[in-house]
């Protein structure tokens, strides 16, 4: 597809009379006029989206009011949910697994889906082929991933214990058989498995880095941590929001991937809220109190995000 | 009513002296006419058991059909289950698989009060009378498997150690995984097996120790049974908890391929590995089934009833049924849990909750099953407590147990400190 | 690169290949086993320790998958799901971010935010309110409702506005006095901009509704509507599973979407940069 070239009157079957020009115009109309043709781009999103997520999930705020199994009716409690949830040890377990894993898991996979996605992003003999191979963590069955991790953290039997004790005279980590190493076993895992993913968004953000400043800085003698830095990463601001913000909510309503590896255990080591939320919902039917958990973990990452929002916005001015 | 006796593999006169307790009075006929009901049930490919009942039903009364509704296997079962039933989308009949969640079905309002078909059942019917809520039934048991020590006789003769005979306590049973292992000396064979479930250790504790109970607050009863399997898996005798989980062992692979002796499993397995050997999956060896080690020896030996433990799989009427065919719905369920269902799952080698005479001959008559008399023995006498025992409570005390056993079989936390901490959290999370 | 290279830097590309290569060896591992377990005998996959070399190998999983199982309705299933899902979320969500991301109104950030919001609350929380509603439509157990599930959210929203954002003001602005619409931007001007971002919301739309399992799991019961996710996990029965057929199958339901990826990437690094055009 090529560059409209500027200049050319345009004629398109779906497009809308040209604008009046703006001087006939007084601002509030001309403002009312946005509104409505943003809402025309927004709104066939926005009716599937209001009605299949929307509603359910103020459905979901209704029932954190509430006694619920899922069955019968609800009973609205108030904020009971809420209160027990001061004194639920499991709960502050399960918050205190979450921060952990999201704490290290998110600053690791940024650091390593970018450097990747710069190092892929060269023109390298091979490129194609070992871009693939990092998006494979991604797309490979997820039950695969975690059988095939957790043999390789095998105390007994395990590849990378084997090797650690050669150097360590045999005193080796339990890995996810161990209250202690369970929860970095399994933030390798999941920032192994991320990686590609947001690799593949960085990807596409480096494409809108102009190549012609690059060029500039590197004529004005920049190197090239310094080309990073001034040009690359500034340029790259609106992805790199992006996916701090989806790594943030990704890494803190993380689930599949314990669920798999370790089923929160040993003991309550790698309880995480999501997987708390599930046994409290699917496993012992205390529905009204799931979805208060849900709320909370909702809050946690909307006060996240907006603080990122607030910091992009900013930034921007 | 025109039921008509079943007579497969000459049941024939057991089931129609148990059939004469029924018909007469209970609601008016089935509706006139072809009537469908659903089931639900789940992996049809391999579980042929819903099948079987469906068929055997619509044979002794063709009016009706049983349709079968699939649904995941494993846990699965129940999410699926759960999403449809709070849509109202579930169908007529459906299994309560996990005996944990009844209570929760029931008072949810999504059973059927079916008391008057529990009624009518064999009091002897495994598992049945600890269905009842507050004097109600809500679910009958038409399935009911129990543990039972499966053993390998060709690695215990290379060993040189005596097969089972039913006397052993698990102080012998221990003894001997240790003596099979350094007998048998090979590389990755092990003395015995133990499986990853918490019911592998919990469940016997709760059923063989006097007093104890899942909702009771002391927890102290389990600590002789860990601290047992501890000391089995330190001594090389059986693979660790480590292992199994990180390796993802299948206890199919670990007895079928003799990689373990002896192997404490659910008698489903007896089915599965009858096939497994005949399709070549497992290696052919003669083995053979044993009651389980006991606490002590009040309830060792042949004259005695050793206690083990097992669910029972249950059967329950959506509350939500159209209502022209709960007649039919409860006769299927009587049909189902008694004696002539009964006969039919045992013919495709399943156990049922009715163990008769007639049920056992016909499992013992499937080719590949062990003909020894303590195989027979073991099979048929037992008394199985269930694991999950029904109340309120069972549901969240058993995810706080389940996180217990993960923390001790993997030698994170020592067995006092766990139950300890399981007490305190049992104390302050459920009720 | 500019400049020849001197021989430290030929050193230093070589021994980046080694590790790069390596690198890559240990990534590829989880899926290396994944084809080894589908050439074993069900009772070999799992094993204390790994046995990484099949003994016997055992070829006939790869024919037995379409013979014992509903494969090819599974695969066209899913097909049918992922291409839908993919399609809508790719257009609605893009022509919605271009509202976000180039016009302006009152509301907008908070919608927005909303939008953001969603995306934070776990799905397995409201998955069963949702299902109620889309139940009480008669669209449980129907393939309707997985497309419906996921076609329409956040997710494309916020990767495509984002996206928008590096694209400069003044390309639009200059359309803008040219007469055209703001259609017309959108089609003409931004969209073949966003080739980049486009392939990647595609790939990462379209394999995560082929990989998805919870949905199926809750919505879907008929045989003839199961995807691949779900057809393979019913290989793992109540008392027995066929272990090694699951990994065949998932070698199998990995391979297109790689195949894609190996093909469609140069999409991916393809933007600004490269169409020439000047800010």
């Amino acid at each position: 597809m090529t560059t409209p070239v500027v200049g050319r009157q345009r004629t398109l079957g779906f497009s809308q009379p040209a604008p009046p020009p703006p001087l006939r115009t007084p601002r509030t109309s001309l403002k009312l006029r946005n509104a409505l043709i943003g809402w025309t781009f927004i709104l066939p999103n926005f009716l599937g989206f209001a009605v299949l997520t929307l509603v359910p999930v103020f459905t979901l705020f209704y029932m954190s009011l509430t006694d619920w199994n899922i069955f019968g009716t609800a009973k609205w409690v108030g904020l009971d949910n809420f209160a027990r949830l001061v004194g639920d040890k499991s709960f502050h377990i399960a918050l205190g697994n979450t921060f952990y894993y999201a704490a290290l898991h998110i600053p690791i996979t940024i650091v390593v889906s970018l450097s990747l996605a710069l190092l892929l992003n060269q023109k390298l003999r091979g490129a194609a082929f070992f871009r693939t191979v990092a998006f494979f963590p991604y797309i490979t069955s997820i039950v695969a991933v975690a059988v095939v991790w957790n043999m390789l953290f095998s105390p007994e039997f395990g590849p990378i214990n084997q090797f650690l004790s050669l150097f360590t005279d045999g005193d080796v980590p339990g890995w996810t058989v161990s209250k202690d190493w369970a929860m970095p076993a399994v933030i390798i895992v999941g920032t192994w498995k991320d990686m590609g993913y947001y690799m593949l968004l960085f990807l596409a953000g480096l494409q809108t880095v102009p190549g012609e400043l690059q060029e500039a800085a590197r004529l004005d003698g920049a190197n090239a941590w310094q080309r990073f830095l001034n040009v690359t990463l500034p340029c790259l601001r609106p992805t790199m929001f992006f996916v701090t913000v989806m790594v943030t909510i990704q890494s803190l309503k993380v689930f599949d991937l314990i669920l798999v590896m370790t089923d929160g255990g040993p003991g309550q080591a790698t309880l995480v809220l999501s997987q708390y939320i599930y046994q409290k919902g699917f496993e012992q039917f205390d529905f009204g109190y799931a979805s208060a958990i849900a709320v909370v973990l909702f809050l946690i990452c909307i006060v996240v995000t907006v603080v990122q929002f607030l910091y992009n916005k900013r930034k921007e001015a | 009513m025109n039921r008509k006796i079943m007579s497969a593999v000459g049941v024939a006169a057991a089931t129609s002296l148990a059939l004469t307790g029924c018909g007469g009075e209970s609601e008016p006929a089935a509706a006139e006419g072809p009537v469908t009901i659903t089931l639900a049930g789940w992996d049809f490919a391999s579980t042929p058991e819903f099948q079987t009942l469906a068929d055997a039903y619509h044979e002794a009364n063709p009016d009706v059909t049983v349709e079968l509704k699939e649904y995941p296997a494993g846990d699965d079962y129940d999410t699926a289950l759960t999403a449809d039933l709070s849509a109202g989308a579930a169908p007529d009949v459906f299994i309560v698989k996990n005996l944990k969640n009844y209570v929760t079905f029931t008072e949810g309002g999504t059973l059927l009060d079916i008391s008057d078909v529990a009624a009518e059942l064999d009091p002897e019917t495994g598992g049945l009378e600890s269905m009842a809520v507050d004097g109600v039934t809500y679910a009958v048991p038409y399935r009911q498997d129990s543990w039972l020590l499966y053993y390998n006789k060709a690695l215990f003769e290379q060993a040189g150690v005596d097969l089972p005979d039913g006397s052993w306590t698990w102080d012998d049973y221990a003894a001997a995984a240790e003596e099979l292992t350094t007998g048998i000396d090979e590389k990755q064979v092990t003395g015995t097996y133990l499986h990853s479930w918490q019911s592998a250790v919990q469940g016997f504790a709760l059923a063989q120790t006097e007093g104890a109970s899942i909702d009771g607050g002391d927890f102290s009863y389990l600590a002789p049974y860990y601290e047992r399997e501890l000391a089995t898996q330190e001594a090389g005798a059986q693979p660790s908890y480590a292992t199994v989980t990180t390796n993802e062992l299948t206890y199919q692979a670990q007895f079928g391929t003799q990689k373990a002796a002896m192997m404490p499993m659910g008698s489903w397995y007896i089915g599965t590995l009858v096939a497994e050997q005949e399709s070549g999956a497992a290696e052919t060896f003669e083995w053979g089934i044993a009651p389980m080690p006991q606490l002590d020896e009040s309830t060792t030996g042949t004259e005695n009833t050793p206690v083990t433990f097992g669910d029972p799989t249950t059967m329950g009427i959506n509350a939500g049924i159209d209502e022209s065919k709960i007649a039919t719905a409860k006769d299927f369920l009587r049909f189902a849990a008694g004696p002539d269902g009964a006969a039919a799952l045992a013919e495709i080698g399943i156990t049922p909750a009715l163990i008769d005479d007639a049920a056992a001959d016909a499992i013992f008559s499937l080719e590949g099953v062990p003909q020894d008399d303590l195989s027979r023995f073991a099979y048929t006498t037992h008394e199985t407590l269930p694991e999950n025992p029904v109340g309120p409570t069972t549901a969240g005390i058993q995810t706080i147990l389940g996180e217990m056993h993960s923390a001790v079989m993997s030698e994170s936390t020592p067995v006092d400190e766990a139950i300890t901490e399981a007490e305190e959290r049992v104390a302050n999370e459920v009720g | 690169m500019a400049a020849r290279p001197s021989a430290l830097q030929r050193s230093g590309r070589v021994l980046l290949y080694v590790v790069m290569i390596i690198a890559a060896a240990g990534i590829m591992l989880p899926f290396a086993w994944m084809v080894i377990s589908s050439l074993k005998l069900n009772n070999q996959v799992f094993t204390a320790p790994v046995q990484w070399i099949p003994d016997p190998v055992q070829w006939r999983n790869y024919f037995d998958i379409w013979v014992k199982a509903d494969m090819v309705t599974w695969v066209r299933n899913t097909l049918v799901v992922s291409v839908a899902v993919t399609f809508l979320q790719v257009l609605t969500g893009s022509f919605a971010a271009y509202g976000f991301a180039k016009m302006r109104f009152p509301g907008r950030d908070a919608l927005f935010l909303l939008y953001i919001g969603t995306i934070a609350v776990p799905w397995q929380s409201y998955m069963i309110p949702q299902f109620q509603m889309l139940s009480s439509w008669g669209l449980n157990n129907t393939l309707w409702a997985i497309m419906l599930l996921q076609a329409f959210g956040a997710f494309g929203v916020f990767l495509m506005k984002q996206y928008y954002e590096s694209i400069p003001d003044s390309l639009s602005e200059a359309a803008r006095i040219d007469g055209l619409s703001e259609y017309g931007i959108w089609w003409r001007i931004i969209m073949p901009l966003s080739v980049p971002a486009l392939a990647s919301l595609t790939i990462i739309t379209f394999v995560q509704t082929w990989n998805d399992y919870l949905g199926p799991l809750i919505y879907l019961r008929d045989r003839e509507l199961w995807t691949i996710q779900l057809g393979l996990q019913s290989f793992i029965g109540e008392y027995n599973a066929e272990h090694a057929l699951v990994m065949t199958g998932s070698v199998l339901s990995v391979l297109p979407i790689a195949l894609i990826f190996l093909f469609g990437q140069r999409y991916f690094i393809q933007g600004i940069a490269t169409t020439g055009v000047k800010g």
